[in-house]
């Protein structure tokens, strides 16, 4: 007998007489379109730069989720028939888990007009069901008050920081994206593979007494701003952000090896409605993209989109990134995960 | 005063010298007229409390999160009360059994809850809605409510009740006149406790979480993500001073010593 | 009474439980039975055991589940003898201020626990107020001292998230304890340590008890805490955390939550059997 979850389910609900209500429709299928953002500064961006737009050409109507990817897909999983979003903003591991899940609708230049201008690799890295639409650069970011000369490469990092001449604030484990855009990258950098990890966790070894780890990103600020520590990996738009907030006295630097690209992926669950074509068409627009990119401080992706003056002197070029392979990176993620529980604590 | 007097005293200004001081640093930062969130702050300004108001989604969330907790708190009372009347008058060890299951709720990690929830609920129907929440909210919140009604009902005796019924109360005249008056520091305690973890849960409600039924730690920890300026901790200055406002106002139609600790 | 009367009566009395009962079956015990499902259906389907196997004989899993009793344990012990003085001062002292009191209870529940974290990374940065205080100003100490990710700064964060919990359900029950009781004893001549240990607190056990269980519940079950303020505690719920976050392991998560739920159980089935027997 096979056993699954469903049926697990079924014969108590059953029991319980609840079957009934299975299925009742209580979402009201309108003519909306449901789309996603992250809150803050982000969620103005997409209503001003995509939302406005689509509502502008298409007559319909749009409403922002805020939250994050790891619920969104929770909620389309759980809701396959019926998704109760219709754009998915994803991280790109999550964005390859829900390709391989079958969960996303393939991106194609006839719905998509747009994607033309989108390099393929970008597609490609989320097999096919989506692609990136805005990209930062994970490196170094420094107080200029507490260091004078940075390293300017990951291996001067690790060195300066062993030897004690600073202490660092590095992404925990509890960070989604902490395996790819600090442990990749490091690795990578100081000659390790995604078959090898010895390099980054003997790195870690060295570093141990002059760490400290930021859960979140706003961790990662308070650390320094409040002298915690001196220097750490994070990311060049948000380091921007805090600039342009008034925060003087912090830099950021593009490691020499280069750091990991950090994209946000698009994606349109299956069963989705199919007003969601008009919308990414928008999201992948030179025009809205140049405007979202000003805002955020972050690089986009359509190859037509020509920067400020102010955002090209900040904006890592694609070329001096290093894009991580995100579908092989899926397969050893979790060993990786559970080594750095095991040697240096969660 | 005697000196165990002023000892206690000591230690209770020291308790709460240590439950106020991490809280009396983010009331200050929200007063801060920089564009970040950092202590010192370099100048006053009420900028970031002009900035939730301007800000959408963190006044739709708050009623949301308000209605969210009146209802779940309603609903736990509803069934929590009568249920812990039956079990404090039940001495048998089945019963003991049973308060361990209607308590369990409290020790699975919240965030368990939720996914659980949102595939169970999705799957029967209810979808990503209000009334999902409502009833998840109300899991969370009904072990608080069972538990401080029962410990109080508990230590009061038969007798009284006894004595009413053979007066000639009625069953309901009983309840209302004897029962209620006597366990109303635990249901008060139990709301309390209710309401707040309701008002301040995220792992839950963030997997309902919509543009229609986001709460507002939710729409908190997404701007938070994102963009970390003070104005979260002028939502939480905010909340203290709603809170004053309720206490006053509970303290003014009842007095506030009987809400929690009728001396 | 007649038999039937009785069994009616007892009926009618049980359906005062029914309505919870039913409640917490339909929508808390059905969502956790499909979700721990995952944990019991190997790769290629079929009924499997192994997830548990590996779990329970990986002896870094058995630390991790020790660590996770032992810290709700001892935030637990703390919040609760902490808190029974001060809930004595509310109750019997405090009078007017008692209003006071309580809004100063209930105030830090008020507050986001990702700003009273925030609060506390302020006050205890390398360069925060605290280590400003010790060395600068009162000059105790010679350099800053590290309190960040250190154990005791988060226990001492969980045990301010949870110690309201204990302070009011102990009020609760002493504020309705008989004081003639205790009258009673001080005019038998017992003096009032002898009548504060002999009469007042055995009368309070239920509320002692209902704080330490809801106490330790809940440090059992959270980590928001741990996330952001480290510790290098490595506990069942910030394991179960890792899955839903970073790795998507949801056999794994639902692994764990049984074993952390089976765990939670038997605690509290003790508790309330220790409690039963101590009170009333």
């Amino acid at each position: 007998m096979s056993l699954n979850r469903r049926k697990f389910l079924g014969t108590g609900a059953a029991a319980a007489g609840l079957v009934g209500l299975n299925g009742l429709p209580l979402r009201a299928q309108t003519k909306t379109l449901n789309v996603t953002a992250y809150g803050g500064v982000w969620e103005q961006a997409i209503r001003d730069c995509f939302v406005a737009p689509f509502e502008a050409k298409t007559g319909a109507k749009a409403t922002v989720s805020l939250g994050g990817p790891a619920q969104w897909l929770a909620q389309v999983e759980a809701n396959p028939e019926n998704p109760p979003l219709d754009v998915l903003i994803m991280t790109p591991d999550l964005a390859v888990l829900a390709a391989e899940g079958d969960l996303m609708d393939e991106f194609t230049v006839e719905k998509l007009p747009n994607l033309a201008n989108i390099p393929q690799a970008f597609t490609d890295a989320c097999l096919g069901k989506g692609t990136y639409f805005d990209y930062g650069v994970g490196g170094i970011t420094y107080n200029k008050q507490a260091v004078s000369e940075p390293p300017m490469s990951f291996a001067a990092f690790v060195d300066r920081v062993s030897s004690g001449e600073f202490v660092a604030s590095v992404p925990s484990i509890q960070y989604g994206p902490t395996t790819v855009f600090f442990l990749w990258a490091l690795n990578n950098a100081l000659g390790g593979d995604v078959n090898n990890v010895d390099p980054f966790f003997e790195a870690m070894a060295k570093m141990k007494d002059n760490l400290v780890f930021w859960a979140g990103p706003n961790d990662f600020f308070n650390h320094l701003a409040s002298g915690e520590a001196d220097l750490g990996i994070y990311f060049d738009g948000r380091t921007w952000n805090h600039v342009d907030e008034g925060v003087d006295w912090i830099d950021f630097i593009n490691p020499e090896e280069g750091g990991a690209m950090t994209a946000v992926a698009i994606q349109k669950p299956k069963n989705a409605s199919d007003l969601a074509w008009d919308y990414l068409n928008e999201v992948l627009a030179p025009g809205p993209q140049a405007q979202f990119a000003e805002i955020l401080n972050y690089g986009v992706t359509n190859t037509e989109v020509v920067y400020s003056e102010k955002l090209a002197a900040r904006v890592t070029p694609l070329s001096k990134a290093n894009l991580p392979p995100y579908a092989e990176i899926a397969k050893v993620r979790n060993e990786w995960v559970d080594r750095w529980n095991r040697e240096i604590g969660m | 005063m005697r000196l165990t007097d002023w000892a206690l005293w000591l230690f209770t200004i020291a308790f709460f010298v240590f439950m106020i001081l991490p809280i009396a640093v983010v009331v200050v930062i929200s007063f801060t007229s920089a564009g970040y969130a950092a202590f010192p702050i370099p100048g006053w300004s009420f900028k970031w409390f002009a900035r939730i108001f301007e800000y959408q989604p963190f006044i739709d969330s708050l009623w949301v999160s308000l209605e969210l907790a009146v209802v779940a708190t309603v609903a736990s009372c509803l069934l929590g009360i009568p249920a812990a009347l039956y079990l404090s008058r039940s001495q048998s060890g089945w019963a003991t059994a049973i308060t361990t299951f209607l308590l369990s709720p409290l020790s699975m990690p919240m965030i368990v809850i939720g996914f659980a929830s949102l595939f169970f609920l999705s799957w029967m129907g209810f979808g990503i809605s209000f009334l999902a929440l409502a009833i998840v909210h109300t899991v969370i919140c009904l072990p608080y409510v069972i538990r401080t009604v029962t410990a109080v009902y508990r230590a009061v005796p038969p007798a009284y009740e006894e004595a009413a019924m053979i007066l000639g109360a009625s069953r309901f005249t009983t309840f209302r006149e004897v029962t209620l008056p006597l366990i109303r520091p635990g249901i008060a305690a139990g709301c309390l406790f209710s309401f707040l973890t309701s008002f301040d849960n995220l792992p839950v409600s963030y997997f309902f979480g919509s543009a229609q039924t986001n709460t507002l730690p939710v729409v908190m920890l997404a701007y938070m993500e994102h963009q970390f300026d003070p104005s979260i901790a002028a939502l939480s200055t905010l909340q203290l001073a709603l809170a004053v406002v309720a206490l006053v106002v509970a303290d003014r139609l009842y007095g506030i010593e009987k809400m929690t600790v009728a001396t | 009474m007649s038999d039937t009367a009785q069994i009616s009566a007892r009926a009618r009395r049980a359906l005062l439980l029914a309505p919870a009962l039913i409640f917490l079956a339909v929508f808390f015990v059905m969502p956790l039975a499909d979700n721990s499902a995952r944990s019991f259906i190997g790769e290629e389907g079929g009924f499997t055991l192994a997830r548990y196997a590996s779990f329970l004989t990986d002896r870094f899993y058995l630390g991790v589940i020790a660590e996770t009793v032992i810290l709700s344990a001892a935030v637990t012990l703390i919040s609760v003898v902490i808190a029974y003085p001060v809930a004595y001062v509310l109750v019997r002292k405090a009078g007017r201020l008692s209003g006071l009191i309580i809004f100063l209870l209930i105030a830090p529940l008020l507050t986001s626990i990702i700003m009273r974290t925030f609060g506390w990374q302020v006050l205890f940065a390398r360069r925060g107020l605290v280590n400003q205080w010790l060395v600068t100003d009162l000059g105790l100490l010679d350099a800053p001292l590290r309190w960040l990710n250190t154990p005791g700064l988060a226990i001492a964060a969980l045990v301010h998230v949870l110690v309201p919990f204990a302070v009011l359900s102990i009020a609760s029950v002493l504020q309705g304890v008989d004081r003639r009781l205790e009258e009673g004893a001080l005019m038998l001549g017992a003096s009032r340590f002898r009548t504060f240990f002999e009469v007042t607190l055995p009368l309070t056990m239920d509320g002692i008890g209902t704080g330490a269980i809801l106490v330790f519940m809940i440090a059992n079950g959270s980590f928001v805490t741990l996330v952001l303020l480290g510790g290098g505690f490595q506990t069942l719920p910030l394991l179960i955390y890792q899955q839903f976050n970073t790795t998507r392991d949801f056999a794994l998560a639902s692994t764990m939550s049984t074993i952390l739920l089976v765990i939670a159980l038997a605690c509290l089935w003790l508790q309330l059997r220790l409690v039963r027997r101590q009170g009333v």
